[in-house]
């Protein structure tokens, strides 16, 4: 249908005309934009999808009414979507929120590793047998995706070799690429809910979403700035004697520093994981005050078992450590993956309350706990 | 006797190499710990910080014997078989010892997440991954040993064994097609090799094992010199050749296999020492050229391993890149002067 689109030749409305047109507000996310023109269709592009991407995608999304009436010429966009969405493949548990709060859970027809998603309405969905499997990870089964007849992908790629999703978009489904996880500003990752606006046409819910996260969120920080101390903080966990954690430009980063508190590796460079000898961590460590998010361990025994070298961290002896292993949903998938980068603010706030005690009394952390005995 | 003598040179060297080679290890690291207080620790007295008495106790310490006993077993392994097998291009993995090693680790890490979810997260610990993977290599050892009562030509052998690699990277190939990424990136580290992560009981163990594989080889010296005349003649001098080869399997097996266990797999280290080593002692004497490469080995190791934990930085690179860097040009330049090979 959209390829249909796409392929004839010649078109009277082929390009946009700039007059007239709106922009969507978009104040922090620095991967997508969108413009939509008075005849209602919006062109979304997506920057930096994933890191070193050579070039923009670009996608033109048109109201299902007219979507016979407009033509295109053929490659001027990476995809035509036809708006609201009724048939979607998500391939990511951090898409799924959105669906939840945009009210478009009918929506979804497909999901590869459906075991993981935590969303109790979306759960209900794949209980009565709406939702597909469609395999695991990027592996992306083709017959399945064809058979549950989706009318867009939204996909995420790692590198510029597309690999899964090649042959649907040769099938004739098209593809759209989702670049949240490039976003290392916690806003900036929460407000792709817009995105997703755009798709299901549901774009002054989204907004008002974001504006209430962002109000939330922007507060949260505000009270934090009255804190009396500024706490220094661990984070990550050694996996045989390399120590994983996350680097100073990145998101989890980012949440530290909103707290209120030194991220002692607020300094090195780089947005994802830093591999670290455990020396250089006892080094600059060990006296830390808190430590917070130690990869996937859930209790001091665990962690006293699997390696006595963190008996020498403060922390540890003083029992101040917070992670988010033990907070699962009713799948085998952890709630952070899923909810957290849709709010920030509940992340920001856990992390208040645990940084900074007595600051959020009544609050009830959702994500990160304290750690079993 | 002659042979000895000019040796002795060479072992004096590599005995020199090996005290340096392992206090450089012990020396060097992320955090800059001066060279007088690893010594003024070392004969025991105290070091200017509190922390760094930890470090070079229960850190680098554990990690240089380690990284000691790991290249000398792993050099007296390729020795082991390059003899049986009177191949120049035979290491102790030839046999699909670590490829068994890497089937039991890939199915605790990859095939519990898929049995038991919540379970598993906590399941995959240094000691079970070691358990997992010495009973892998020692479902691959049995096999091959089984094979190898059957088999009167040691070629057969060599193909047997790398028929068995392929297969059990088959089953992990098709264990990683349903792992989520978590999993997956667990296995790939694990398959980078460690020598830091052992606690003073795994080194104990695996010490234990390296004694008795060495233990095993010096018993096995006479009749591996006897087989580098080739089996027949070997035969004719009395050797056993059926009940050596055997027994050369089994040391190596236990070797190796506890090795990985432990370290995780190790690349080129057996493949390279041997070759390096007979450069040095110009000699192909198993009686001198086993201490050789015992010696050899560890001073590899222990310089390979220095090098992995990038000194004066904070960052580590995994010590099988090294170990392959170091190792990889040593193979290509057998390559190139075959014809003076021993084999």
């Amino acid at each position: 249908m959209a390829a249909g689109c796409k392929d004839q030749p010649q078109g009277e409305s082929a390009l946009p005309d700039t007059g007239g047109t709106a922009s969507l507000d978009v104040k922090y996310a620095r991967g997508f934009e969108a413009r939509t023109d008075p005849q209602g269709i919006t062109y979304l592009t997506i920057r930096n999808p994933w890191p070193g991407a050579s070039k923009e995608y670009k996608y033109a999304l048109v109201p299902r009414e007219k979507l016979a009436a407009i033509t295109f010429p053929a490659n001027a966009y990476d995809a035509v979507i036809p708006v609201p969405v009724e048939r979607l493949v998500l391939t990511s548990t951090t898409h799924i929120p959105a669906l939840e709060i945009l009210d478009a859970t009918n929506t979804l027809v497909g999901f590869p590793g459906l075991d993981y998603i935590s969303s109790p309405a979306i759960r209900k969905k794949i209980e009565s047998g709406s939702v597909s499997e469609l395999g695991a990870n990027e592996q992306l089964n083709t017959e399945m995706v064809l058979a549950a007849a989706p009318e867009v992908v939204v996909g995420f790629g790692v590198s510029d070799a597309p690999g899964a999703y090649r042959p649907v978009s040769d099938a004739g489904i098209p593809v759209i690429f989702n670049g949240d996880w490039m976003e290392q500003n916690p806003l900036g990752k929460a407000e792709w809910i817009k995105f997703f606006g755009l798709l299901l046409d549901a774009g002054s819910r989204a907004g008002e979403h974001f504006r209430e996260v962002e109000r939330a969120y922007i507060e949260a920080r505000d009270l934090a700035t009255g804190a009396p101390e500024r706490p220094t903080v661990l984070s990550g966990a050694l996996y045989r004697d390399i120590w994983y954690l996350p680097g100073g430009e990145s998101w989890a980063a980012a949440f530290i520093e909103d707290a209120n508190a030194r991220y002692l590796w607020q300094d090195a460079s780089g947005s994802g994981s830093l591999s670290l000898s455990l020396e250089a961590v006892l080094e600059k460590g060990a006296g830390a005050d808190f430590w917070i998010a130690p990869a996937q361990f859930t209790s001091y025994t665990e962690m006293e078992a699997a390696n006595p070298h963190y008996r020498q961290f403060r922390a540890f002896r003083e029992r101040r450590i917070f992670g988010y292993a033990a907070t699962r949903g009713p799948g085998k998938g952890l709630l952070y993956y899923e909810m957290a980068p849709t709010r920030p603010d509940w992340v920001l706030k856990d992390l208040v309350h645990f940084l900074h005690p007595g600051f959020l009394p009544d609050y009830q952390p959702v994500f990160f706990k304290p750690l079993d005995p | 006797m002659i042979r000895a003598k000019r040796s002795f040179g060479g072992f004096a060297l590599l005995g020199g190499l090996l005290v340096i080679a392992f206090l450089t290890n012990l020396s060097l690291g992320s955090v800059e710990i001066p060279l007088s207080d690893t010594l003024r620790w070392l004969t025991g007295g105290d070091t200017t910080q509190a922390n760094w008495t930890y470090i070079i106790r229960e850190y680098r310490l554990p990690k240089a014997l380690t990284a000691l006993l790991t290249g000398s077993g792993l050099a007296l392994c390729g020795l082991l078989m390059q003899t049986l097998f009177r191949n120049p291009l035979a290491g102790p993995f030839v046999l699909g010892i670590s490829s068994g090693a890497s089937l039991g680790a890939a199915l605790l890490i990859m095939g519990a997440s898929l049995l038991a979810p919540t379970a598993a997260a906590w399941a995959v610990s240094d000691l079970s991954l070691a358990v997992a993977s010495s009973l892998g290599s020692l479902l691959v050892l049995l096999t091959v040993l089984l094979v190898a009562t059957r088999l009167r030509d040691a070629m057969a052998l060599l193909i047997v064994g790398l028929m068995f690699g392929s297969i059990t990277a088959a089953v992990v190939t098709v264990l990683s097609s349903f792992s989520q990424a978590e999993q997956l990136q667990q296995y790939i580290f694990w398959s980078y090799g460690s020598v830091g992560s052992l606690s003073w009981g795994q080194l104990g163990l695996l010490s234990l094992v390296f004694l008795i594989g060495s233990g095993i080889s010096i018993w096995l010296l006479k009749g591996m010199n006897a087989l580098l005349l080739g089996e027949n003649y070997a035969v004719s001098l009395g050797i056993p050749i059926k009940r050596l080869r055997l027994w050369i399997l089994l040391a190596t097996g236990l070797l190796a296999g506890g090795i990985t266990a432990f370290a995780g797999p190790i690349a080129f280290v057996g493949l390279a020492v041997p070759h390096l080593t007979r450069q040095l002692l110009p000699t192909s004497d198993h009686r001198l050229l086993m201490p050789g490469v015992l010696l050899f080995g560890g001073i590899l190791m222990l310089i390979c391993d220095t090098v992995a934990q990038l000194p004066f930085t904070s960052y580590v690179l995994p010590i099988n890149a090294i170990t392959s860097v170091v190792g990889a040009p040593v193979v290509i330049w057998l390559l190139l002067r075959r014809n003076r090979m021993l084999f």
